[in-house]
């Protein structure tokens, strides 16, 4: 057998007839692959009218960075993906507008409601885009940190209208 | 890149003994996303900190630091959740903290909580289960008591077995626990809906 020069001959000369060490390398790039994804980087893609105009209703690829799982580093105005509240097994899209300790309004602005609430120790209060078509905290009250899953950093597809996602909040402007 | 060369050159003219073990470090590490992977979804070893579960957990707790240690089945976590079963959920007011607690009530039951609870009565909605410790002083377990019932999606394995100490391992019969809190029966088709 001539030595293994070239690349290919090395995979060759290593994995055929050795079914055990294929078995093995297969399984070690499949998880390192899945490592990536869950703590790393992700794709996510919409499906509700919640995130109108932000996202459209069906089938936006969104890329979400895994690092801010648990609510680490979430601010307010971050799009973020979690496990619903609700529906176990779910996951759903929405923006943050309060950290623990915030005073959040408890229904929609106009409804007629005034009441204000405080945002629990360990808990956000999250609220999608398109007020009239988003069950949210509105509904299920403050929701757990630990539900977050990741921050949507960008929309890729279609790739057309490729952008970075950014906080959406600015500051009122008092003048 | 001239100064890195000499140093790629020692080492790929290095002792066979040093690139032997240099790659037995590499196969080791390509090894840790399998065990990040078994931990998270398959099982793992859980260790019993606090007295919130005394005396069926940690029941030497009052004697010595030693901590009990636990089998977490961590398959498919949120599925077939009983009364009476012990789940390690992530903490609703300790996001990075995994806590272990016994369900008491699942959706549709109807809950008669304990002191720090503002109300004297809980309906359990739909997807949301209630736990709590087992010690019989409510000051010592921080649960459903403080934060209400818990969405299932934080639940994220149950407590299968106890490992460690020897006197008292073996599976967990979860099954036989008679509780203390008064809760009434319902069915899950009747738990308060999200509209």
């Amino acid at each position: 057998m001539p030595a293994p020069h070239t690349p290919l001959q090395y995979l060759i000369n290593t994995y055929s007839g050795h079914p055990l060490r294929l078995f093995t390398v297969t399984l070690r790039t499949v998880l390192s692959l899945h490592l990536f994804v869950t703590h790393g980087y992700g794709y996510s893609t919409t499906w509700g009218a919640s995130m109108l105009p932000t996202f459209e209703i069906l089938l936006d690829g969104l890329l979400v960075s895994k690092y801010y799982r648990r609510g680490r580093g979430i601010q307010v105005g971050d799009v973020i993906t979690f496990d619903s509240v609700v529906e176990p097994g779910q996951k759903v899209i929405k923006r943050v507008l309060g950290l623990e300790g915030d005073y959040v309004m408890r229904d929609t602005p106009g409804s007629g409601s005034l009441e204000m609430l405080q945002v629990p120790k360990g808990h956000c209060w999250v609220i999608g885009d398109n007020l009239p078509h988003s069950r949210d905290s509105r509904h299920f009250g403050p929701m757990p940190m630990a539900l977050i899953r990741g921050k949507v950093i960008a929309k890729i597809q279609p790739f057309s209208e490729r952008k970075w996602v950014t906080n959406g909040l600015t500051p009122v402007d008092e003048g | 890149m001239s100064r890195l060369n000499p140093l790629l050159q020692r080492l790929s003219q290095s002792k066979p003994f040093m690139r032997k073990s240099g790659y037995n470090l590499l196969i080791f590490a390509s090894w840790i996303p399998a065990l990040v992977f078994f931990n998270e979804n398959v099982g793992q070893v859980a260790k019993i900190s606090g007295a919130s579960m005394y005396p069926y957990l940690n029941t030497s707790y009052n004697e010595g630091r030693s901590k009990d240690l636990c089998w977490v089945n961590k398959w498919s976590p949120g599925q077939n959740l009983q009364r009476g079963m012990l789940v390690s959920f992530w903490s609703p007011s300790h996001p990075e903290v995994l806590a272990i607690k016994r369900i008491i009530a699942v959706e549709g039951d109807v809950v008669y909580p304990r002191a720090p609870c503002p109300s004297p009565k809980a309906e359990i909605p739909a997807g949301h289960v209630w736990v709590e410790g087992d010690n019989r002083d409510g000051r010592r377990s921080l649960d459903s008591n403080y934060y209400g019932p818990i969405p299932i999606n934080l639940v994220q394995g149950k407590v299968t077995n106890i490992l460690w100490p020897w006197a008292s391992s073996g599976p967990i019969r979860w099954w036989e626990f008679k509780g203390k809190t008064k809760v009434v029966e319902g069915r899950r088709e009747d738990a308060p809906q999200w509209s």
